[in-house]
């Protein structure tokens, strides 16, 4: 370990800009725990448009031709390349720590949120990106994800090996619980591959009276109007709040507050929302297909694992509603999860820096 | 409006680029709009990296964002400024300068060591020439810059000046015995003809100087020039000082010298403005020459020991005229009307 101190370490990501997420989060997240192992770390972000898909060619090769190897003649010790294509990003000491790969050309493809498919040249678009993940990648000193999803992932398109890394969420230490109320909690970007729709169908077909609480920006204001409208229209408006974005403090009261947490995303690659809620002490719904969250949630243990379809979904938010006590007694199971598995920023900068 | 704030970077390094885009990101948003960094990597060396790294730029799209327009993309540095987009501004820090006036610098000069430099420093003029004027508009940081994009590129441009940080904080006190040099300490903000200059004071000016060294040599250099001119008592070597104290060095000193070598710009002279204070530059120092006006708001001097000490000497003994000077070059900040709200409103029109 000695020599790896005071190593200067440079983190290649990509931005969509205007948009903060989860991506952004953890970037943040490990550059401020590299510094706090005394280490001097920036984060380099590429800007990045994938549309169309001639573009996404266009980008890889600008990362391709980029050079972070030194910078005023003194070596950067290590890239620690994130996100497609940043993670292309020619050094000699690179370890990828893969938040995703770019995932419209792989697991994604052909599904209805796709549009990579729905151009001409969408097919050869995704072979090139295939062919550069197989290649390159490969060219990594090491290779780690930060999910295992993400690990299972890569290797079925790509045959390529990782090991899953995880890392808490923003300011893990402040979460904390209260007496549940009578509110779901689904905190996400408003997005459809959150499926905050789905949520609405489902919560159209409930027994019980149950409450949603939804905050979060909204990526795609469109999307955003379709729930809204789609509220009305299944006549389940006065049963839902949109509370918009709200700041860290308002989440965790929220989370705190709530009876469980609703989050049953499309193949999620991890979700700090899921860790976010097991230490809130809150159950957790997700759904077969969700991804990340499976991981971490053990079905009638610390949360319900339902079925994607409004049904399934609807019946796992009445049977948390029914029974308040279990519910607790799950969110306790589901904190206690969160301890045993030793998710802590030390353990994800000495495995990236072996 | 949605916009993106285009420059390159250095990783590690941070100096007055980076807190000028800082700032006018800051300014965008309290004007309020949407604004945002994109911050290119920049390697500059070998030279063939250079045209690399242009055509990165070029292949990068800022034209939206998940399907919303991005109205305004703002270009600073080379060669972030080549990045397409239709509704473009440049506000141009400099062009990249040791394919300019830099070029054959006996200290700064590099590409001109290298076998391909020339080729790389047509490729660079090539494409400052033909791609700058696909901006809607070209703004530069001052009448320096502008001068060189027209004399080099033959490109039109408009200079629009902004304002040291913390602008609003500067202040004035009765002058102080000693002369006041705040400056990163390397060749060419020339501490070292500061030195020379005063062993040929007739009288016994004190410099005070801060701010650090580039490298220890740069320091090590000045310090034995001191020491062989024997003027130990009469230099001060301050290093890094909080802005705090840098606005209290200002304000107790009887004036500022601030001789570069062809700045850019230079907040300096603004900083001595807001402070009341003169300001002595050099014939060759670029920038500070569009705010000092000579033997009214400061002195400009030749870029000679001699012509320096005779300046440093005529304000140490008439201070008087010294204060009057003071004054006058602060009445001068205030009719230039240098506020990001000008500069703000000039990028977005």
């Amino acid at each position: 370990m000695a020599q790896n101190h005071g190593l200067r370490i440079l983190i290649a990501t990509v931005r969509v800009p205007f948009v903060y997420g989860g991506a952004e989060v953890l970037a943040e997240g490990l550059c401020r725990a590299l510094i706090e192992a005394g280490h001097r770390a920036e984060i380099v972000a590429i800007p990045f448009k994938w549309y169309p898909p001639e573009r996404i060619l266009d980008q890889m090769l600008a990362c391709r031709l980029l050079d972070l190897s030194e910078t005023v003649g003194v070596a950067v010790d290590r890239l620690i390349g994130l996100k497609f294509p940043a993670y292309l990003i020619p050094h000699p000491r690179k370890v990828i720590w893969m938040v995703h790969q770019h995932r419209q050309a792989y697991d994604l493809w052909q599904h209805p949120l796709n549009d990579l498919d729905r151009y001409a040249n969408g097919a050869d678009v995704r072979a090139a990106i295939q062919r550069a993940d197989t290649e390159l990648i490969a060219q990594a000193q090491g290779v780690f994800t930060i999910s295992r999803n993400v690990a299972l992932r890569m290797n079925r398109f790509c045959g390529l090996h990782a090991t899953p890394l995880y890392h808490p969420p923003q300011m893990a230490g402040l979460f904390h619980t209260r007496a549940a109320e009578d509110f779901l909690y689904f905190p996400s970007r408003i997005n459809p591959l959150k499926r905050q729709d789905l949520v609405l169908e489902a919560l159209a077909q409930t027994r019980l009276p149950v409450k949603v609480y939804f905050s979060g920006p909204a990526d795609e204001p469109a999307f955003e109007r379709t729930c809204v409208a789609l509220a009305q229209k299944k006549g389940c408006a006065d049963r839902v709040q949109w509370l918009g974005p709200v700041s860290e403090e308002k989440k965790r009261d929220l989370y705190a507050r709530s009876l469980g947490v609703l989050f049953p995303p499309i193949d999620e690659d991890y979700g700090y929302i899921t860790l976010e809620a097991m230490l809130a002490h809150k159950p957790v719904i997700t759904c077969t297909d969700s991804g990340g969250p499976l991981e971490f949630v053990v079905h009638h243990e610390t949360g319900i694992v339902a079925e994607p379809t409004a049904e399934a979904l609807a019946a796992a938010m009445d049977s948390l509603w029914e029974d308040w006590e279990r519910a607790r007694g799950w969110g306790d199971a589901g904190r206690q999860r969160y301890e045993d598995l030793n998710i802590d920023w030390n353990n994800v900068v000495e495995k990236l820096l072996q | 409006m949605k916009i993106l704030i285009a420059t390159s970077c250095v990783p590690f390094i941070r100096g007055g680029a980076e807190i000028l885009a800082d700032s006018l990101r800051d300014a965008l948003r309290a004007a309020g709009h949407e604004a945002e960094l994109a911050a290119i990597p920049f390697k500059h060396y070998p030279p063939e990296r250079i045209p690399d790294h242009m055509l990165a730029c070029r292949l990068l799209d800022l034209t939206e964002t998940c399907g919303v327009r991005i109205d305004r993309v703002i270009g600073l540095k080379f060669p972030a400024y080549l990045i397409p987009h239709p509704n473009k501004v440049i506000w141009l820090l400099h062009q990249h300068r040791t394919a300019y006036e830099l070029w054959d610098h006996p200290r700064a000069g590099d590409l001109i060591h290298y076998a391909n430099g020339p080729v790389i420093r047509e490729a660079i003029h090539q494409a400052d020439r033909e791609l700058i004027p696909e901006a809607k508009a070209v703004y530069t940081l001052s009448q320096n810059v502008s001068g060189r994009l027209r004399r080099c590129s033959g490109i039109g441009s408009e200079p629009l000046y902004n304002p040291p940080a913390h602008a609003g904080l500067f202040y004035n006190r009765p002058a102080g015995d000693y002369l006041f040099f705040p400056s990163r300490i390397t060749a060419v903000k020339r501490q070292w003809l500061a030195i020379q200059a005063l062993a040929h004071c007739r009288e016994r000016v004190r410099v005070r100087f801060a701010g650090g060294a580039d490298s220890p040599m740069q320091q090590a250099e000045c310090d034995n020039a001191v020491r062989e001119l024997k003027l130990g008592d009469r230099v001060e070597w301050l290093g890094v000082v909080s802005e705090e104290q840098k606005r209290d060095l200002y304000a107790n000193s009887l004036a500022v010298i601030f001789p570069p070598v062809d700045e850019d710009y230079g907040y300096i002279t603004l900083e001595a403005m807001l402070s009341s204070k003169p300001v002595i530059a050099c014939s060759d120092s670029g920038g500070p020459l569009e705010f000092i006006v000579d033997r009214k708001t400061g002195l400009v001097a030749s870029p000679t020991p001699e012509s320096l000490a005779q300046a440093m000497d005529a304000l140490w003994v008439d201070r008087r005229c010294a204060a009057a000077m003071g004054e006058a070059g602060r009445a001068r900040y205030e009719d230039l009307n240098i506020s990001w709200k000008n500069v703000v409103e000039k990028l977005l029109c």
